[in-house]
């Protein structure tokens, strides 16, 4: 119903992997571009390695 | 100091995907799910890189319809060990080991920490095997070429799936915070429905060539044939019974009528639903069946000795163990356990696993099979109450919790005191039977569909996934809907 806690909303619906709000000064934060970049560059590089060996 | 304070330095600084700044606009969630889920399908046709021609074992086996991924691709781990992951998760918090409160912004820190560091462990845990133990063999051409030896081209496979590994977890990510719905269950939907359609549409065993082939006459029409493996008209029947009743199980509730503490004539409804901690809790107990399998799998694979009949056994420090594990032999290994404590673990899978009186039944005496029946339903339905239970503690869908929100949001149960406690006292009439009823319902319902068989060999567990999480995403795009035409709604929901 609603995201996040404490938002008033009634019912939180939880994935198998719960993202909260709170993050931490410290943390590491990717850009979501990235980890799709990443992903793609990753996929390739294994099937242009697949085709060259 | 706990362990709160010796872990935090690690647990705070994992990295996390950033979080969009503001409301995203629902076209652009759109465009965010559906460009991960074009890289989680192109991701899914890459093989491996240094796996020989004839390809390897899937350890997954027919876990592989609910673990997502592709087998022997870059993605062949799927989301097993971020299930695994998670029912570590569950268990140290519905048995409330870990002591963190999910209210406070530091703890929520540290559960996300701790969450992410368990799924690396569990990449590694998982997919070390699955290289060492000859599962995903590696290729001795490519060995010689490099000159790195097989060692070498074992690191590289290895390297191959912790990345893939890592990259469902980060899409995951991506889909939750900038997306709509999980990224999981979308992954979990992809891959049941691509089985749905080949199980359709496929040329092989496909249903609608099946279908053909009786019509031409090439397949003969008897009844084993056109309502078992050929027609597959039960398993039609039952896939089709599985997305009814869960759409109307969806819908059975218990309602709790709600009224504005101060705002008279503002009321509202806190729906307790029959399904209330969802299906996901069904992921749960699947995957503690397939990492027992695993686990057969590996030994035998390590610790097998073939016996005179052509079967392999399973032999530790020279002893035959027939109780431990039977499994039958196949051109790349020890395949399908057929007796031993293995194979009453294992779950039923398909009618011919437990039909004993037709022609292509299991081989096992009756008493056998219907052993393994109640082991799998005794454990679906015990286990489907109990990870349900856990479900609901961790997911902050107790009595407790629900009863906060509540009262937070400002609402009161009419005729009640308005005060935490006594909405709590009446959440906990409800809450808890209707989860372990939905939750043992729930298991019984994925047993029996496995029993009767599904289109394209989906499984009960994948189909009851599927469809739910179908349902569950199609409420929130409604809802997204919803406040992109009143952005009024945006600020009473707190987004």
């Amino acid at each position: 119903m609603s995201s996040g806690q404490n938002s008033g909303g009634l019912m939180s619906s939880a994935g198998l992997v719960r993202y909260f709000d709170a993050e931490d000064r410290n943390a590491i934060r990717i850009d979501p571009r990235t980890v799709v970049a990443i992903g793609a560059l990753f996929g390739v590089f294994v099937l242009v390695l697949s085709a060259a060996l | 100091m706990g362990w709160k304070e010796a872990a935090e330095p690690v647990l705070t600084r994992m990295p996390t995907v950033q979080r969009p700044e503001g409301h995203v606009p629902f076209k652009r969630k759109l465009m965010w799910t559906g460009g991960v889920l074009v890289l989680y399908f192109f991701l899914t046709s890459v093989p491996l890189w240094g796996l020989p021609a004839g390809g390897g074992q899937d350890l997954f086996g027919q876990f592989r319809a609910i673990l997502a991924g592709g087998q022997f691709t870059v993605l062949h781990l799927g989301i097993g060990p971020i299930v695994t992951a998670s029912i570590v998760l569950q268990l140290l918090g519905g048995a409330n080991l870990l002591g963190l409160d999910t209210d406070d912004p530091r703890d929520q820190v540290l559960y996300q920490g701790l969450q992410k560091l368990l799924v690396v462990f569990m990449v590694i845990l998982t997919g070390l095997p699955m290289v060492l133990s000859g599962f995903l063999p590696a290729d001795q051409a490519l060995a010689q070429q490099l000159g790195i030896g097989i060692a070498g081209v074992q690191g590289l496979l290895f390297a191959q799936i912790f990345a893939g590994g890592l990259l469902i977890l980060f899409m995951d990510e991506v889909i939750s915070k900038w997306g709509v719905g999980s990224g999981i269950g979308l992954f979990i939907v992809a891959g049941v429905s691509e089985s749905l359609v080949t199980g359709i549409i496929g040329p092989r065993n496909g249903l609608i060539f099946n279908w053909a082939g009786m019509v031409l006459g090439d397949t003969a029409l008897s009844v084993d044939n056109v309502l078992g493996s050929q027609g597959q008209v039960i398993a039609l029947i039952t896939t089709l019974a599985i997305f009814v009743i869960v759409v109307y199980a969806e819908s059975v509730r218990i309602e709790i009528p709600l009224s504005h503490a101060r705002v008279k004539g503002a009321r509202g409804r806190f729906p307790v639903k029959l399904i209330y901690a969802s299906v996901l809790p069904m992921i749960l107990v699947r995957a503690l069946q397939a990492n027992l399998q695993f686990l057969g799998r590996i030994i035998v694979s390590q610790a097998g000795s073939p016996t005179a009949d052509g079967r392999v056994v399973i032999e530790l420090l020279g002893v035959q163990m027939p109780w431990l594990g039977l499994y039958s032999q196949t051109a790349q290994g020890p395949n399908s356990p057929v007796g031993g404590l293995f194979y009453y673990m294992a779950p039923i899978r398909q009618p011919t696993d437990w039909m004993w009186w037709l022609a292509s039944g299991p081989s096992q005496e009756i008493w056998q099979v219907v052993t393994r029946v109640t082991v799998d339903l005794t454990f679906m339905i015990i286990g489907g109450a109990i990870f349900a239970i856990f479900w609901v503690e961790t997911a902050d869908m107790g009595p407790r919790s629900t009863a906060k929100q509540i009262q937070n949001s400002g609402m009161q149960i009419p005729g009640f005191r308005q005060n935490v406690g006594v909405i709590e006292k009446v959440m906990e009439r409800y809450i808890p039977h209707v989860t372990v009823i939905g939750g043992a319902l729930v298991g019984l319902l994925a047993v029996m569909a496995n029993m009767l068989g599904t289109i394209g060999g989906v499984s009960g567990t994948g189909l009851l996934l599927a469809v739910s999480i179908t349902y569950k995403l199609y409420e929130e795009i409604a809802e997204e809907q919803l406040m992109e035409m009143h952005p009024m709604m945006r600020q009473m929901f707190g987004d």
